[in-house]
């Protein structure tokens, strides 16, 4: 008996030793769990639940069945502009933003002098990037009367109503996301400074131009980097907001009405917080697929040095 | 020993303290309102005044110059009655009403809300906001010297429900100096739109600049067009559009595109991108590139101020349809209600009356929301009106000789036929040009007889 109960005591005082241990951890995360709870959590499952229904929040929630999904996909004229200018955003503003991200990031890898002034100039616009301020400049900027015009009016190029044409519109809105590479150009050069030099200098030794270079080796190496900012940017980009907001509030022609603005419009300017739950909810499905087809092809691209190792 | 704190003794102090922080940060973004509420004075004072200490919130929308009024006002009417505290929310119109809506969910309105004609019904159908002839009959609310005319605009199935602060309606603004130099005579107020179409293309010819500013598409034109046709844009009982010939509305967009194309009027394109919803000094007559706008009547003290005190201005009645009647009416400009949630509704009534009838605090507000309900607040503030006043209240003078009967408030779906329908899918593709007027307003009784038909009971 004794022998049996020794090691089940000792076992219990581990269990008792591991729960402290581990107290001090539950605790710091204790607030954030509880905020998500709160704040996080409990409001996704109650959209969920508004989404079925007719809710103007003046009265209890009626239940609807799939008639907002139905409104949505057949007889709501907005809500096509509203995925028409959002799929324009992502599939431009995104790309072009990786895309000045990695090229900078590979200026700044070298280690000249004042490279930290450098770095933190390009990461300024990112960092006030999303604020309301940063959206009030680039109306200015692209304002009839602004910096753009008065420039090109200079080479006698007429002025152009940026923000009220229906063909430029939303193209001022890309640049300001493009402008905003700051983060991804951060974490691009975290991973260009992990990449060995070794593999460089012998692909000098062997012959390799910059192009060979950075074909060969950085993409392939920098490639899980690639990915997480990929997803990162697909994310934000389905999500983007406040510049539209701001900068054209969705006009003209609803060239502009990126589908969380819609959204927004939809709840909190018609109180119809059912179909706006609805919305939200096609929203994530969209993000979750684009990620996940994302995911899956990346076996095919992302390489992983460690894969067999460790 | 015992100054010393254990490694992890510290750590749980710490996690402790960051929570309690992190709980502090979140419990602060929602209650901006608790620490304007002054609990101390209040605990301490609560003796010396027993049971007469009196807590109230009061929301409105506006401004900066109606902030900075009302503020003043809450403040004298503070000193004049020492017991009562009250705590004030304002917002620009689109905030405030989703503030207000937030709140009314949340059971926790505040007693004074200043309302809008359009939701009137709804709110008072909804019963957010109580009827006020008991405080009108106990004299809390003192509304003697108030012609009904001036009140009638508050009442929802014959109850009256909000108190106007002021009256306004729809004008163009003119500048009689740019009219001269262009060769034109001032329009008689029973101008039409094909008068209006011949003067802005004369003053593009002549002067070279519009012959009006933003928004001639807006839905307030929509409505007063079919007003003056002997209609409105809604039937009386929302259940449908309130006019059956869509041809008027489809000339008048046709009308604008002419103008537009021709330099006359501001394009969507540059009414969108300089003049739509910007501040009174952005407008194109401000920035001296047109030659009249269209407004509130209230907006016009705002407004030549904008447009700059030298200026000679005068105020015409919306031109009409050929063959029409006045396309005018005198609309309450903004009201005072009390809702539900509000547990000392007699001081709310008590304050509304001081907003409307005392002297002193008229003079501070100065017919900043319209022209004045009382009889002799307006007759107090006359002799001390400035130009853009003494218009104002000329203006509303004159034009209610000729005016239609005000049509219902808004029905229920009146703002997603707004701004869902009529603004995204009529007005912009046809002033853009990419659809016929006459298939957008066809699509807009489609779409919005569909939305009025769910108010069918």
């Amino acid at each position: 008996m004794a022998t049996v109960a020794i090691p089940s005591a000792s076992k219990a005082a581990r269990k008792a030793r591991a729960l402290r241990n581990n107290l001090s951890g539950y605790v710091f995360i204790g607030p954030w769990l509880l905020a998500f709870l709160l704040f996080t959590a409990a409001p996704m499952v109650t959209s969920l639940y508004f989404a079925f229904t007719n809710y103007d929040v003046f009265t209890a929630p009626q239940w609807a069945g799939l008639s907002n999904f139905e409104t949505m996909f057949t007889k709501d004229g907005r809500y096509w502009k509203a995925v028409q200018a959002t799929i324009t955003f992502v599939f431009t503003a995104i790309p072009l933003r990786l895309i000045v991200a990695l090229g900078l990031a590979m200026l700044l890898k070298a280690g000249r002098r004042g490279d930290g002034i450098y770095r933190a100039a390009y990461y300024a616009p990112s960092i006030v990037g999303g604020s309301v301020a940063i959206a009030v400049m680039w109306r200015q900027v692209f304002g009839t009367q602004g910096i753009i015009n008065a420039i090109s009016a200079l080479f006698g190029i007429p002025a152009i109503t940026f923000l009220g044409d229906p063909n430029w519109a939303i193209w001022t809105l890309v640049a300001l996301a493009v402008w905003q590479f700051g983060s991804p150009m951060l974490i691009f050069l975290a991973g260009l400074k992990n990449i060995p030099t070794e593999f460089y200098e012998a692909a000098s030794i062997d012959g390799a131009g910059p192009i060979r270079k950075f074909v060969t080796i950085t993409l392939p190496l920098l490639s899980p980097v690639i990915l997480f900012n990929l997803i990162m940017q697909i994310i934000s980009g389905f999500m983007v907001f406040t510049q539209a907001f701001i900068v054209t509030g969705g006009a003209p022609l609803d060239t502009t009405l990126f589908y969380a603005l819609y959204i927004y419009r939809r709840a909190f300017e018609n109180f119809q917080m059912g179909y706006a739950s609805a919305l939200a909810w096609v929203l994530m499905l969209v993000i979750g697929i684009f990620a996940a087809v994302v995911f899956k092809t990346s076996s095919g691209w992302v390489f992983y040095e460690n894969k067999d190792g460790n | 020993m015992k100054t010393l704190v254990s490694r992890r003794k510290f750590l749980k102090v710490a996690g402790f303290g960051a929570g309690a922080a992190a709980l502090a940060a979140c419990g602060g973004a929602a209650a901006p309102a608790a620490t304007a509420a002054p609990a101390k004075p209040a605990a301490t004072t609560a003796p010396a005044v027993v049971n007469t200490a009196v807590n109230m919130r009061i929301a409105w929308w506006g401004s900066q110059d109606r902030h900075d009024r009302t503020i003043k006002v809450i403040e004298l009417y503070q000193k004049k009655n020492p017991n009562v505290k009250i705590a004030y929310e304002f917002a620009s119109f689109n905030d405030h009403l989703t503030k207000m809506t937030t709140q009314a969910a949340g059971n926790s309105l505040p007693d004074i809300m200043q309302q809008d004609y359009a939701w009137i019904s709804e709110w008072a159908g909804r019963g957010l906001i109580v009827p006020l002839e008991e405080y009108a009959a106990s004299g809390a609310l003192d509304l003697k010297d108030c012609a009904d005319d001036f009140t009638k605009g508050g009442k929802v199935n014959g109850k009256l429900v909000a108190l106007n602060l002021g009256s306004n309606s729809q004008t163009f603004l003119v500048d009689i100096d740019l009219f001269k130099k262009a060769g034109l005579d001032m329009p008689k107020d029973n101008w039409t739109w094909d008068d209006f179409e011949q003067i802005a293309n004369t003053i593009k010819g002549k002067a070279g600049l519009y012959g009006a500013g933003s928004s001639l598409w807006n839905e307030q034109i929509w409505k007063s067009l079919y007003l003056s046709l002997g209609g409105w844009a809604y039937s009386d009982d929302g259940t449908a559009l309130g006019y059956t010939d869509d041809k008027p509305f489809v000339d008048h967009l046709n009308r604008l595109l002419r103008l537009s194309k021709a330099g006359a009027i501001p394009s969507l394109a540059d009414d969108m991108a300089n003049y739509y919803d910007k501040s009174l000094e952005l407008q194109a007559m401000a920035t001296g590139k047109s030659a009249s706008d269209s407004m509130w009547s209230n907006q016009i003290v705002g407004s030549w101020k904008a447009y700059g005190d030298a200026k000679n201005l005068k105020m015409l009645p919306l031109p009409r349809p050929a063959g029409g009647k006045s396309s005018n009416y005198i609309k309450p400009s903004q009201f005072f209600s009390i809702t539900k949630d509000s547990k000392v509704k007699v001081e709310a009534a008590k304050f509304i009356s001081f907003f409307t009838n005392d002297l002193e605090a008229n003079d501070i507000l100065f017919a900043e929301r319209g022209v004045p309900i009382a009889a002799k607040v307006r007759d107090a503030l006359k002799p001390k009106l400035g130009k853009s006043q003494t218009e104002m209240f000329n203006y509303v003078a004159r034009v209610s000789n000729d005016v239609q009967p005000i049509r219902p408030p808004d029905p229920t779906g009146a703002n997603d036929v707004v701004k869902n329908i009529y603004v995204p899918q009529v007005i912009s593709p046809v002033l853009y040009e990419k659809m016929k007027a006459e298939d957008a307003v066809a699509l807009l009784r489609k779409e919005a007889t569909a939305i009025l038909a769910k108010n069918k009971k």
